[in-house]
């Protein structure tokens, strides 16, 4: 089990760091084609603050996996 | 005798918990109350403080609509949640009760845009972020009173009375609204009758002042307290200390992102999808999901209670797995008993009735056709056009593509699709209660108590409020991804349950792997 915990700790911590260019990628794109104000507002509030909690927070949870820092809870 | 004295406690014991719960939960439900008045009343207060035309005020309404419920939420938890561990559980939340009843009454006070112009949006924004910041420290207060006025064994099932509270706040919130609007009438409602919901507030956040300033600290943080064990920083003791960030993640990540997209979807979404993608006529669709929340309150205590029994993980694991299983067939089955296009017209039924008339400086005409179908389902639609008289004017309008017609459509649904429609939802709000019933016992337990307030609002609050708040946001969007072309019906009126369910999948493999299903003692360290 902990080294399931451990070896899934590199997949969120891939996830979290895939997701920033990925939205931001999305993004660019949608609003490229498309610049109206409220294609601007919903991915400000997607870039600014859903993918900065994402990010952080499954990047910082995988690191802590992957170091063994859960192995404890079972 | 010694039996006697043991017994005479315990029930001493018991009625004081209860007196807790009663006064903790009443509180809380008022302040979902307050904060789902807003939200549900969200277009007439559109109208009424943020008009289109105007570019500011309609993106403070965006702002209003979602800053408060996402973004300050979280300041919120962690504003009040260091206050609760620093001075103490029932005056902290009792400050978060003051401001959020105040903001509440004062919006119903504010006069309208035409009356104070730019001021009023303002004012109104002003109070929302006012709303969101006391909600961010309610919750996390209430669900620590309670839990350390709970005894061992029983927070499962003593906590999820806070955890209706939710639930039974939007119904409050609904079936106000519905109550006045019916009383009042759809115009008077429109007009100022919509005040009215919010002004009820300050009665209710009064009665509940009364009722929680008689109520006693946490005993839990009284000892803490005495023996000089509170925390001098919560915040950096939650967020700087590995031990205590790992859990604050695990909380959010395994747990509470998850229950706030199953709980939005089940019951936030559920309505927006009756309205907009089923057409189903605006009374009926709020009572739809009112009956089922009703129906399905009870089952948070249910759930909450078998978590003190084998655990608070496989419930809530259990909940946001079968979520994910069912929503598709759910959406799709809900989607089809409304569908016009497989029921038979009675074409001989069918009115078609046209009105015009003049408005100020506008041409308003009104074409509303009915028809009826063999089911029972009756349907109403109707298309407004509005033209100016000034030739000038309408040229202008005419070339920004702006003279497009307004059409509403509104299903109304006969006896046996509307039960049917009351037991998809009641499903759905099954699920809330598997996955939400047992989290506050979930949360305050795996915290200590110098830094519990702290620690549990802000993962309760990331979960729910931004993870579930932007359910209806990202999946309307990913509906309108899927339409054609303007005006045309979306190819797949299920696309925006990708979101929820990507996110409680996620939840649930992150929960299952690294969450514990042990329940702790909760002892003052």
């Amino acid at each position: 089990m902990s080294l399931i915990k451990k070896l899934f700790g590199i997949v969120w911590s891939l996830m979290g760091i895939g997701i920033i260019p990925l939205v931001i990628m999305q993004a660019m794109k949608e609003i490229a084609a498309k610049p109206s104000e409220e294609n601007w507002i919903f991915w400000s509030i997607v870039i600014v603050v859903l993918m900065p909690i994402i990010a952080f927070s499954l990047i910082t949870f995988g690191v802590f996996a992957l170091k063994g820092e859960y192995d404890v809870l079972d | 005798m010694a039996q006697n004295v043991t017994n005479v406690s315990q029930t001493e014991e018991v009625s004081s918990t209860r007196r807790v719960i009663a006064a903790s939960s009443v509180g809380t439900l008022i302040e979902w109350y307050d904060f789902y008045i807003f939200g549900t009343l969200a277009k007439i207060i559109s109208e009424q403080f943020f008009p289109k035309d105007n570019p500011t005020a309609a993106l403070l309404a965006t702002l209003a609509t979602f800053a408060a419920g996402f973004v300050i939420r979280p300041f919120g938890a962690l504003f009040f949640g260091r206050l609760g561990d620093l001075i103490g559980r029932k005056y902290t939340f009792l400050v978060t009760l003051v401001i959020m009843g105040g903001s509440t009454f004062a919006i119903g006070l504010v006069p309208g845009y035409k009356t104070i112009g730019f001021f009023a949006p303002a004012i109104v924004f002003i109070l929302r972020l006012l709303q969101g910041l006391a909600l961010g420290g309610e919750y996390g207060g209430a669900a620590t009173y309670v839990a350390e006025h709970s005894p061992a064994g029983q927070r499962g099932f003593w906590t999820s009375f806070i955890q209706t509270t939710a639930t039974l706040g939007l119904f409050l919130a609904l079936g106000v609204i519905l109550v006045v609007r019916q009383s009042l009438g759809v115009e008077t409602f429109s007009d100022w009758g919509w005040r009215i919901p919010f002004i009820l507030s300050a009665l209710l956040v009064g009665v509940s002042i009364f009722i929680r300033m008689r109520m006693s600290e946490s005993p839990m943080f009284v000892k803490m307290k005495k023996e000089g064990k509170t925390s001098a920083n919560p915040l950096a003791e939650s967020f700087k200390k590995k031990d205590n960030l790992k859990m604050v993640l695990i909380a959010l990540l395994g747990a509470t992102a998850g229950q706030g997209v199953v709980w939005y979807t089940g019951q936030f979404y559920a309505l927006s999808f009756l309205q907009n993608a089923c057409n189903v006529e605006f009374v009926q669709s709020n009572l739809i999901i009112s009956i089922a929340l009703l129906i399905g309150t009870p089952f948070f205590i249910v759930f909450g209670a078998l978590s003190d029994k084998i655990g608070r993980k496989y419930i809530m694991m259990s909940g946001m797995l079968i979520a994910v299983l069912a929503y598709q067939p759910i959406y799709r089955a809900m989607y089809n008993e409304a569908a016009l296009k497989t029921k038979t017209e009675i074409v001989e039924k069918t009115t078609i009735e046209t009105k015009e008339a003049v408005k100020g400086t506008d041409t308003i005409t009104t074409k509303i056709t009915k028809k009826s179908y063999e089911d029972g389902t009756t349907y109403k639609e109707t298309v407004k056009t509005t033209i100016p008289l000034d030739p000038v004017k309408k040229a202008e309008l005419a070339a920004k593509d702006k003279l497009k017609p307004e059409t509403k459509k509104e299903v109304t649904l006969p006896k046996t699709s509307y039960y049917k429609m009351i037991g998809f939802v009641l499903i759905q709000v099954i699920f809330v209660t598997m996955v939400y019933g047992p989290i506050a016992a979930f949360l305050v337990e795996i915290f200590p108590t110098r830094i519990r307030y702290t620690s549990m609002s802000l993962p309760y609050h990331i979960g729910n409020g931004v993870f579930g708040g932007l359910v209806p946001l990202i999946s309307t969007r990913l509906v309108e991804a899927t339409r054609p072309a303007p005006g045309l019906p979306p190819a797949d009126p299920l696309a925006g349950l990708m979101y929820p369910i990507l996110i409680a999948s996620v939840s649930f493999v992150i929960g299952m792997l690294y969450i514990s299903n042990k329940t702790n003692n909760m002892d003052v360290e």
